[in-house]
């Protein structure tokens, strides 16, 4: 099965360009065929984690990974890492500023929406260290 | 080798080139938002399935050498009962002088049997969408935001490119739809003739509303019979409202219903939280923040592809902006209040009388299907001829971008020597 690698630079602050990398993501993944509902959660979860970063974690990369039964997508950080996942998976939770709050981000949606849409979803962090997200999503045989 | 979409004639299906006029020149395929056109050896072709009948190619065209398709007027004079409605754009191309009674009254002079105020449908369809978003906000299942059915090249636009956006369009009829549908039902019984027999034309800004009639998306069939563009029957309607001498009452709405013709005409009428979001580009921007779940806190989203609304449609007469100038001066003198009595419409609204007969909405996109592993190996063909074009966006290849051009090559529609600059 051929596989497909695609990869993002994520700047921090950098809202001018934010989202840039899902709205790549989402087009790779209509081209290539895909049925819209899997597009649909791939793309949130790009979406959403881009934001992470470019709010929360420092500079860093999105990569898309396809193949016939699986889009993975990694985002990683330089960032300050989070503190408490588990708290950071609570619906509702938030760290952003009350700037980001004033555009409409840093509602608390942003992980929990992402394990929601995402068929397997792992999350590596610390303090100091980073953070490391990977999602991903099964394709069924028709591209579902 | 592969410019086989040439060799078929141009399957353009409602606009037409006119060769004699046309140069050749790229402009109309650097302008199509579905990147439809290509241009070879100075001809203009169209992929099929592709377009969705926007207009951007007949606005940008120099020369005038891309026309729509449209009905004729003198189709309607041959059946015996004539009905007309047109779009409320209609009513502020004659000058601050032309009240939108006297825009009737003249449509009537022209030999319509019957006309209708369209305006009037647009406020009853504005209680109808709220009463819809209200019985549906909290329940679960329902995509939120809801997007306006109204542009009909929104509608395709999401058939096509955003077909995971279907649900989030409101199982309403559109109101020209429902005006059709009504003068058949009515005109038949008061004509004591066959429901077909009443002809229901609709006078349009707008070149995309003819698709909607041969291929609706949103409906089984549509009842509208043909579309004039507002262009063609420009100069003898205005003749007809300078000799007009009867006086009679068309003109039923409010300023709600005529204000439709606005960018952000629909979402001023509801009641609701409502963004309205006008321009192609910001069109498509938007559609794509929809799909990665964005915005979901808004109940209902007007989307126009042209900047101005239909105001700014391509077969608009008067200048857009003193066209809104003078509708704003309508909607203050009307009142900014709609004038269809609420329980009316309600009880309509529960019989059902504002829904389309479409149950499922499918995809009507014909993207090409291939299997995953082809989709995939396309898409690796496309990002390494890519690495070797200059990325200089010329369009001399007759494609309309590198990218573009890339996956004409892979797909056999076009050939690498085509590029200027390899």
């Amino acid at each position: 099965m051929p596989n497909l690698k695609k990869k993002y630079e994520i700047k921090a602050k950098d809202f001018i360009r934010a989202g840039e990398g899902a709205i790549q993501t989402q087009s790779t993944l209509k081209s290539i065929g895909f049925e819209p509902d899997i597009v649909r959660r791939a793309s949130i979860c790009a979406y959403e984690s881009e934001m992470n970063v470019v709010m929360h974690g420092g500079d860093g990369t999105l990569s898309l990974t396809v193949d016939g039964t699986w889009i993975i997508i990694e985002v990683r950080d330089n960032g300050p890492g989070i503190e408490d996942i588990d708290l950071a998976l609570k619906e509702g939770y938030s760290t952003a500023s009350t700037e980001y709050r004033e555009m409409g981000f840093g509602a608390g949606m942003g992980l929990p929406n992402i394990k929601k849409n995402a068929d397997s979803f792992e999350i590596h962090s610390g303090e100091g260290k980073g953070t490391y997200l990977k999602m991903a999503f099964r394709v069924s045989e028709n591209g579902e | 080798m592969g410019s086989d979409i040439f060799k078929n004639g141009t399957p353009f299906r409602y606009v037409q080139i006119d060769e004699g006029l046309c140069n050749g020149c790229v402009l109309c395929m650097k302008a199509c938002p579905t990147k439809a056109i290509r241009v070879k050896d100075g001809k203009v072709a169209c992929i099929e399935g592709v377009c969705i009948d926007c207009g951007e190619c007949i606005r940008v065209c120099p020369r005038a050498a891309i026309r729509p398709i449209t009905t004729k007027a003198y189709d309607f004079k041959e059946s015996r009962y004539s009905t007309v409605s047109a779009s409320t754009v209609l009513y502020v191309q004659f000058g601050e002088e032309v009240m939108p009674n006297e825009v009737l009254l003249a449509l009537r002079k022209m030999g319509f049997s019957y006309v209708h105020d369209q305006a009037y449908t647009n406020e009853m369809f504005n209680v109808a969408m709220e009463l819809y978003i209200r019985e549906n906000r909290n329940k679960a299942g329902t995509p939120w935001p809801l997007i306006s059915p109204v542009c009909p090249v929104v509608v395709r636009l999401i058939a096509y490119r955003f077909p995971s956006l279907l649900g989030h369009l409101p199982p309403l009829a559109n109101p020209r739809e429902i005006v059709a549908r009504e003068a058949k039902k009515r005109l038949s019984v008061k004509y004591g003739c066959r429901p077909e027999e009443i002809k229901v034309l609709h006078i349009s800004p707008c070149p995309a509303k003819m698709i909607c009639i041969e291929e609706p998306v949103l409906q089984e069939h549509s009842y509208l019979d043909g579309t004039i563009g507002i262009c063609d029957i420009y100069d003898t309607l205005r003749k007809h409202i300078r000799e007009l001498d009867e006086d009679k009452v068309l003109h039923h709405s409010g300023g709600v219903g005529l204000g439709w013709a606005m960018a952000g005409g629909e979402t001023a009428g509801l009641e609701i939280e409502g963004l309205a979001v006008s321009g192609l580009q910001e069109t498509i921007r938007y559609l794509e923040k929809i799909e990665m779940g964005l915005l979901q806190d808004i109940d209902y989203m007007e989307f126009r592809v042209c900047t101005e609304g239909c105001l700014d449609g391509p077969f608009t007469v008067a200048d857009k902006y003193q066209a809104k100038h003078h509708l704003q001066r309508l909607v203050r003198m009307f009142g900014v209040e709609k004038r269809v009595k609420y329980g009316y419409v309600k009880g309509l609204y529960e019989k059902g009388w504002f829904f389309t007969d479409k149950k499922d909405v499918e995809l009507t996109g014909k993207a090409p299907r291939f299997s995953i592993a082809e989709g995939i190996e396309r898409q690796n063909r496309v990002e390494k001829i890519l690495e070797t074009l200059p990325q200089k966006e010329c369009g001399v290849c007759g494609s309309p971008d590198c990218r573009t051009f890339a996956e004409d090559v892979v797909d056999g529609k076009a050939s690498l020597e085509s590029c200027f600059y390899l």
